[in-house]
């Protein structure tokens, strides 16, 4: 007999939420609480939001250039291993072999023929094809697998794959829209800006393990209302500040959005005198830190991309980073950072990009605020079930703004989460 | 005491001075004294901290990469004036620190860190551990880092590394 659980998975149902979850009246310009707590509410983000036809991101072409080269990558709960086959395309496994489910492959990075699992030696080609595997036919006429058992039936699992530019996507799903029409022109011309079709090259990485919802670190950088507040580093050095002149653009469903923001001056105005993080007298000892050089067209110098649900494109000023965002259960996720410049970089262009690479990841003399912040946001939203944040600044609709003084791209998630979780 | 690997023939008194260094370099980080841990290095002293990942596959980017002992002022700066975060106590282990080569560059050292964080209210837990690959000058009649390379075995650090190793 099936469980009642195991029954209602078939039927597709959303996974159970607990009775009295109802979103209050307000609508998105209110986040309750138990969003960033509830187990049942991270079972069905696992389902609806990790697991179904949204398109994930993966990782960077750059990491696997030739073939055979491999990649690790986590798709939400799910541990995938990208590869490029033989004739170039690039392959998305589950690491999870077909047999019993071992994860066959526990290298981050590497390069191979081919893939066979340790437990039963089971081989599958690049393109998860199931090969061979030992004894199938017996030994001296005893055992094996039956006689219709057909390996073409049992080869890894392959996800949907799309590239643009050389950033690497993937659906467990069978998504009906193309990367470009799931982006939208808007935020198309903004991913575009940074993957102009250049080449680019890793340079390194970084990881954290934040005891926090992963949704806190999407409305991170869905609101540049904390950053005047909060990062008195970038607030005091004019790198970003929303006395300057900015925008907050989305896609029109509202699930991804962009910040952007120009460069200003370390010079007190009205606006700064509602910062007390700013500080007009702090000056560097080294100013080789803070040596930005405009690198793109237009005038912007700092533009942050969420794309749902699982990537933060980051371009603040010289320093290029994919921030993948990998839940792990309602109260943890990690932050897995990939730098990366382009193949065409001069020797102090690649020079500024690490230099400036201080300002971010796990010890970033910014990100170490917002990491620390959303560590004690969860702490403060725990055990707090019944209450709900506020999300007014800037009114309480989804509109885009020539201004950073709103909260509307969190707003913007949140409709559009409300949707997809039917909340 | 600081141990030589085989065929380096230092002096015990050298060997002391190391083992001072080493020592001091803990305390100072011990016990909250950011402001003085510039002074441990050389004016153009170079520190970094990097995943071993990074490390081994020759990847450039580091989690801190301060060039100079003004950067590391300004990190300083950053911590005490700029940066939140909640409080903490961290304690550096320093362990196996050996002797590699005396060169015309310096004493090349490497040694084992653990760092235990504590947080406030929470139990005392294993935080980061890994291995650091150290140069080491005669600056001005005392011994200073010249180069501080910190690699941590791990791939992800627990939530926020703030306090330098």
């Amino acid at each position: 007999m099936p469980s009642a659980h195991t029954e209602r998975r078939l039927e597709s149902q959303p996974a159970p939420v607990r009775n009295g979850r109802e979103w209050p009246g307000e609508g998105s310009s209110r986040v309750p609480n138990w969003v960033y707590t509830d187990p049942d509410i991270f079972a069905r983000e696992t389902e609806r939001i990790f697991g179904a036809n949204d398109w994930l991101y993966v990782c960077l072409e750059a990491e696997i250039p030739n073939t055979g080269d491999f990649q690790r990558s986590q798709l939400g709960t799910r541990e995938v291993v990208a590869v490029r086959a033989p004739d170039g395309n690039i392959n998305v496994l589950l690491n999870s072999c077909a047999h019993r489910g071992m994860q066959f492959c526990t290298a981050n990075h590497g390069s191979a023929k081919e893939f066979t699992c340790p437990y039963h030696q089971w081989t599958y080609d690049l393109t998860g094809k199931l090969l061979g595997l030992p004894f199938r036919r017996g030994y001296r006429g005893q055992g094996g697998m039956p006689d219709d058992f057909r390996p073409e039936a049992h080869g890894l699992q392959s996800l949907a794959v799309t590239c643009r530019h050389g950033v690497v996507f993937a659906s467990f799903g069978a998504p009906n829209q193309s990367l470009e029409t799931y982006l939208g022109p808007g935020m198309l011309g903004w991913f575009d800006r940074v993957f102009d079709g250049r080449e680019l090259v890793v340079l390194g990485y970084m990881r954290q393990r934040i005891p926090s919802n992963w949704k806190l670190m999407f409305e991170n950088i869905k609101d540049p209302y904390h950053a005047s507040l909060l990062h008195v580093f970038l607030v005091t050095f004019g790198l970003f500040r929303l006395d300057q002149q900015s925008s907050v653009e989305m896609d029109e469903t509202g699930r991804h959005a962009v910040l952007v923001s120009r460069r200003g001056a370390q010079q007190t105005n009205e606006a700064t005198s509602q910062m007390r993080s700013f500080k007009q007298d702090f000056a560097l000892h080294d100013p080789r830190l803070l040596d930005p050089v405009r690198e793109f067209p237009g005038d912007a110098t700092v533009v942050m991309q969420t794309l749902w649900p699982n990537l933060i494109v980051q371009q603040q000023s010289n320093t290029l980073a994919m921030r993948q965002i990998v839940p792990l259960d309602a109260h943890n996720f990690d932050l897995a950072w990939t730098f990366f410049g382009y193949a065409d970089d001069t020797p102090e262009m690649r020079q500024r990009r690490l230099r400036q690479a201080n300002l971010m990841g796990p010890a970033g003399l910014v990100s170490l605020d917002d990491s620390e912040a959303m560590l004690l946001t969860q702490n403060g939203l725990d055990g707090n079930d019944e209450r709900s944040g506020i999300v007014e600044m800037g009114g309480r609709g989804v509109d885009n703004t020539p201004h950073m003084v709103t909260e509307t791209a969190i707003r913007g998630f949140y409709q559009h989460y409300r949707s997809v979780m039917e909340l | 005491m600081i141990a030589a690997a085989p065929g380096v023939d230092a002096t015990l008194a050298l060997r002391a001075r190391l083992a001072d260094l080493y020592c001091a370099y803990d305390d100072v980080l011990n016990d909250g004294d950011l402001e003085r841990w510039p002074s441990m290095f050389i004016e153009a002293g170079v520190y970094r901290v990097t995943p071993r990942e990074n490390h081994e596959r020759g990847l450039p980017i580091a989690v801190i990469y301060c060039e100079s002992r003004a950067m590391l002022e300004d990190r300083v700066v950053a911590l005490r004036e700029t940066a939140l975060y909640a409080p903490r106590i961290v304690r550096r282990i320093t362990s196996g620190v050996c002797l590699r080569a005396i060169a015309e560059d310096g004493l090349h050292l490497t040694a084992n860190f653990a760092l235990l964080e504590t947080m406030p209210n929470q139990p005392s837990g294993l935080f980061l551990c890994g291995r650091t690959q150290d140069r080491v000058v005669e600056d001005q009649g005392v011994l200073r880092f010249a180069e501080r390379l910190c690699i941590y075995d791990s791939t992800i650090i627990p939530a926020s590394l703030v306090y330098p190793i």
